[in-house]
């Protein structure tokens, strides 16, 4: 039994497979968050913005959701096809947890707990550091290539270890992306509405690159995916052309929407300028 | 109360932090088959291996999907003939090594292409009917070769090539998971084992293709 999916180069079976790693790390995650507002909610007192519970409930929703997105792209099927299979499977699960996942995630943390973590003089400075939008798109890219990279991909995936790493990678390297816009903490008056957009969609243009390389590539770029056991009915390069366009496709829908609320959430902070000095919603 | 001293005192560790991923991550990346296909290809010539003594291109007949007989070194005389013993319900390395040749195939340009045989001889006769052993080959390339005979018949072309014998177990049969490929003069010198890649198909048939003919 395998406890994080992993290229096993075992014919493809639509039967269950149980990934406990999988589970454990995100009972670990749901049972921190629910320690966390908890006790966010044993301190916070009622009130109209803070129903029973301390953290907003559309922000609980939110993490939820987040979690829930994670738990599709990282257990059965979509897991194990992602990790030995498929390449546009694969594809899939990078959407979800580097793109999906992480905006869900950080808007549904309780806004108390984030400014309790810059509170300490380092962590604020390493936070402002490594969540200043050029870092952060630039550490975004560098992952989104290094990860996608035909030797990463064909070493890592090869383990549980490094298929582990592999997705950890993206799910850090996508907290980072998304924080200058969903993270009100550390607060960023430099970077308002306009700038954000233009984030948004200098990524998608950025992501043009792999797409480009996966999509027209003459030959399978990843081993694991050339050798693996077929599935009925899809080929090889089919399969490659697909991820590209997921890549390109699928991310720019996610850029593309999250672009467009923050424009009318532009819009109806130029009618309402209280509204301006918050960012703190994606 | 932090110092001073403690925030430096931290900086080191966040220092090496991308070192040590970055070392993580090559370490974990070892394409070393690459590698090794790269470097056979600088030393021998071929992405594939090098078999230790060429061998002659065996003499049997077994009969094509057509129940028509097939007498293998008379028909594939002077082509490069990529010899493969497998089965069509096999789930991983029969249709992974056909679709890779066949994809490697569609790339080669026609010159080349029509100077190569590709043949599969089916090591499980009995669910292998002629007309399954077709439909399974036309997914890949039509004009991909099927043979058939009695297992024991197969299995003693194996034996005269160096291969073991395979061996039914359940649903599934044990078979030897190589190419053999005979250069037109009729020797094989190569063998493409599971995990050689289209790239390597490319790389190497053209040479393959090069070798003259033996009058």
């Amino acid at each position: 039994m395998q406890w994080w999916c992993a290229a096993q180069g075992v014919p493809w079976e639509w039967r269950w497979r149980p990934y406990p790693g999988v589970w454990a790390f995100l009972l670990v995650v749901a049972a921190t968050y629910t320690l966390v507002v908890r006790r966010q909610a044993s301190r916070t007192p009622r009130s109209p913005e803070n129903p029973p519970g301390g953290t907003e409930r559309r922000r609980i929703v939110s993490f939820a959701v987040g979690l829930g997105a994670l738990w599709v792209a990282l257990d059965w099927p979509i897991g194990t096809l992602g990790a030995g299979y498929l390449v546009s499977v694969h594809m899939v699960q990078f959407l979800l947890i580097s793109l999906a996942a992480p905006p869900l995630l950080l808007h549904g943390l309780p806004r108390e707990l984030l400014q309790r973590l810059e509170r300490p003089a380092p962590c604020q400075r390493l936070l402002r550091a490594v969540t200043h939008p050029v870092v952060a798109l630039l550490t975004f890219n560098a992952v989104l290539i290094a990860t996608h990279w035909p030797a990463a991909v064909d070493g890592l995936m090869a383990s549980q270890a490094g298929s582990f790493l592999l997705d950890m990678a993206w799910l850090g390297a996508g907290g980072l992306f998304w924080w200058p816009i969903v993270s009100p903490v550390p607060a960023r008056p430099g970077f308002p509405y306009p700038l954000k957009i233009g984030y948004l969609i200098l990524n998608t243009v950025l992501v043009t690159a792999p797409f480009a390389f996966l999509t027209f590539s003459e030959w399978p770029f990843y081993r694991i995916y050339e050798l693996a056991p077929p599935i009925a009915g899809i080929g090889t390069q089919q399969d490659q052309r697909l991820a590209g366009v997921l890549m390109k496709l699928g991310g720019g829908t996610i850029l593309w929407t999250a672009a467009g609320v923050l424009f009318f959430r532009w819009y109806r902070a130029e009618g309402d300028p209280a509204k301006e000095p918050d960012a703190g919603s994606p | 109360m932090r110092t001073g001293d403690e925030t430096v005192s931290r900086r080191p560790a966040w220092r090496i932090l991308p070192v040590m991923i970055l070392a993580t991550w090559i370490t974990a990346c070892s394409p070393s088959e690459r590698r090794e296909a790269e470097e056979r290809a600088r030393d021998t010539g071929y992405r594939g291996i090098l078999l230790s003594e060429p061998i002659p291109k065996p003499d049997f007949t077994l009969t094509d999907t057509r129940g028509e007989p097939f007498r293998f070194r008379e028909e594939t005389s002077g082509f490069v003939t990529l010899l493969f013993f497998g089965y069509t319900s096999c789930p991983d390395v029969c249709p992974v090594h056909m679709a890779n040749l066949a994809a490697a195939l569609r790339k080669l340009p026609y010159e080349t292409r029509r100077r190569i045989r590709v043949l599969f001889v089916s090591t499980d006769p009995e669910r292998d009917t002629p007309k399954r052993l077709r439909e399974w080959l036309d997914q890949f390339d039509a004009g991909f070769i099927g043979l058939r005979g009695g297992l024991a018949e197969v299995n003693a072309v194996q034996a005269r090539l160096g291969l073991p014998p395979a061996v039914r177990q359940g649903d599934l049969v044990g078979h030897a998971s190589q190419v053999i490929a005979f250069a037109p003069d009729g020797l094989a010198r190569v063998a493409y084992p599971f995990g050689s890649r289209q790239v390597d198909w490319y790389h190497d048939l053209p040479k393959l293709a090069r070798i003259p003919p033996v009058p």
